[in-house]
């Protein structure tokens, strides 16, 4: 039991950087295999380097889930499932650990605390809020990942009821709508914390450009974003301002 | 921008750290703006600044969603180099130079985030015999690897935003007029603000959610006017 917890323990730390060797070939492929290497080591031979490979092979999902997977699939190898279900496992557990994953934090528990947060700092919380978007992020977040690679060794090739967890589904109805209201309330506080030190041509300036550039980035999508908008009115408003002095 | 050694030092090993947290470890949202421009203006004694820019480029943040493989700008050491450059110029010209330098900063990061990708998969390439033999050696060698030329990545532009930092004043700062400061500043700000209401609409959608959103932008205005 104690090498159990051991080998999870270290696996757990490897999850930490399972995207160190991010690469187009494999994506997350060989962060995965180094992540359920410790938890494979009592295989023994013959079948501990198989399964160290197979740990490698391509796999993408969301980091934080990627947990439930390395569990699982060190799990099965344990229980004696066959190398090709293991792949399937594998395989099965992209899509929805990485669509999980993207609506949970992304889209949901990250932009939530974020919002808070621009709120709390517009609002004059100043670092104190930083502090703790900080502080409570990550409780969350080690508690997902640890959650999650346990959850994986506990159930192996039938960790698809994990996913189905009414905490998981809970949070996934709470965050979309905290999130929208978070960010919503923020964008107000935070126009009007930004725009403190304009006049008041220039806050009048501010609005028309912000709308503007708001239904360049809804229409135009698919074109720019709001790095090279940004880039790119910066770069009239230097000429601009050299011009007219 | 003429800093202290150990002051310099401090903000690229800071810049360093959060570059490599955006994707490699461990993810503990160093990298988000609001937390590197924050501490980035407590190594430099200015968190008010730090905290400016780091909103800017908070809301800018908003407009990527890091969905499998998509390429993205790289905003953490950006804001790093973007308060660095605000710290030595008063008011809004700090904010709109600030905000130039870590664009074009965080331009060049998402470059480089593809460039190391690339050179990932290289390497990944040419182990694949070893690889597929289960040697657990060169798993963690090739691994390694790969999060040490992340380290060196982050560096090198934390570094190269620095220096844009320390052009910009010289360059930009002695031929800007007050309104054309100003000017500069409306531009990043709006398009800061844009970006971040257009990603959040993104992620929330036509659904019922977007009710929640509508309710959130009036409480917003609310407590903005109540404040004033």
């Amino acid at each position: 039991m104690a090498s159990v917890n051991g080998a999870l323990a270290r696996a757990l730390l490897r999850l930490f950087a399972v995207q160190g060797s991010y690469n187009y070939e494999r994506l997350l492929g060989v962060g995965v295999g180094v992540a359920e290497e410790p938890l494979l080591r009592d295989l023994g031979d013959p079948k501990y380097r198989p399964a160290v490979a197979r740990g490698a092979h391509f796999f993408n999902a969301h980091p934080y889930l990627i947990g439930l997977a390395v569990g699982a699939a060190a799990r099965a190898e344990h229980d004696g499932a066959r190398p090709d279900q293991i792949e399937r496992l594998r395989e099965a557990l992209c899509g929805p650990l990485g669509s999980l994953g993207d609506r949970l934090v992304w889209a949901g528990w990250l932009p939530f605390l974020s919002g808070l947060t621009l709120a709390g700092v517009a609002l004059g919380a100043g670092w104190i809020a930083v502090a703790v978007f900080l502080i409570v992020y990550n409780i969350g977040h080690v508690a997902l990942r640890w959650w999650a690679l346990k959850a994986g060794w506990t159930h192996g090739a039938r960790v698809s009821i994990a996913l189905h967890h009414p905490v998981l589904q809970k949070a996934l109805a709470l965050l979309g709508p905290a999130m929208a209201f978070a960010v919503g309330a923020a964008l107000p506080l935070t126009a009007a914390y930004l725009s403190a030190p304009f006049d008041s041509w220039a806050r009048v300036a501010l609005a028309i450009v912000a709308a503007l550039s708001f239904l360049a980035l809804r229409l135009r999508g698919d074109r720019i974003n709001g790095l090279r908008l940004s880039l790119a009115l910066s770069a009239v408003a230097l000429v601009v301002a050299l011009i007219w002095p | 921008m003429n800093l202290p050694a150990e002051v310099l030092i401090a903000l690229i090993v800071w810049g360093t750290l959060v570059g490599v947290d955006l994707v490699s470890l461990p993810q503990m949202m160093i990298a988000r703006p609001l937390v590197a421009g924050t501490v980035a203006g407590a190594i430099l004694g200015d968190i008010p600044t730090g905290l400016k820019l780091g909103v800017v480029f908070e809301l800018l943040q908003y407009d990527i969603l890091p969905v499998g493989a998509v390429r993205y700008p790289e905003y953490g050491p950006a804001t790093v180099a973007a308060v660095a450059t605000a710290h030595a110029s008063a008011g809004v010209l700090g904010l709109g130079l600030g905000a130039l330098v870590g664009l074009v900063t965080g331009l060049l990061g998402g470059v480089t985030i593809n460039v190391l990708r690339r050179v990932n998969s290289r390497i990944v390439h040419a182990a694949a015999s070893e690889l597929e033999a289960g040697d657990p050696n060169a798993l963690v060698r090739v691994h390694v690897g790969g999060l040490l030329r992340d380290a060196l990545r982050a560096a090198v532009v934390t570094v190269v935003g620095l220096v844009l930092a320390w052009l910009a004043r010289p360059l930009l700062g002695g031929v800007l007029t007050v309104r054309g400061a100003v000017l500069l500043a409306v531009a990043v700000v709006a398009t800061a603000l844009a970006a971040g209401a257009a990603g959040t609409l993104r992620l929330v959608g036509r659904g019922p959610t977007l009710a929640w959103f509508a309710a959130g932008l009036g409480g917003g205005i609310v407590a903005t006017l109540w404040l004033r």
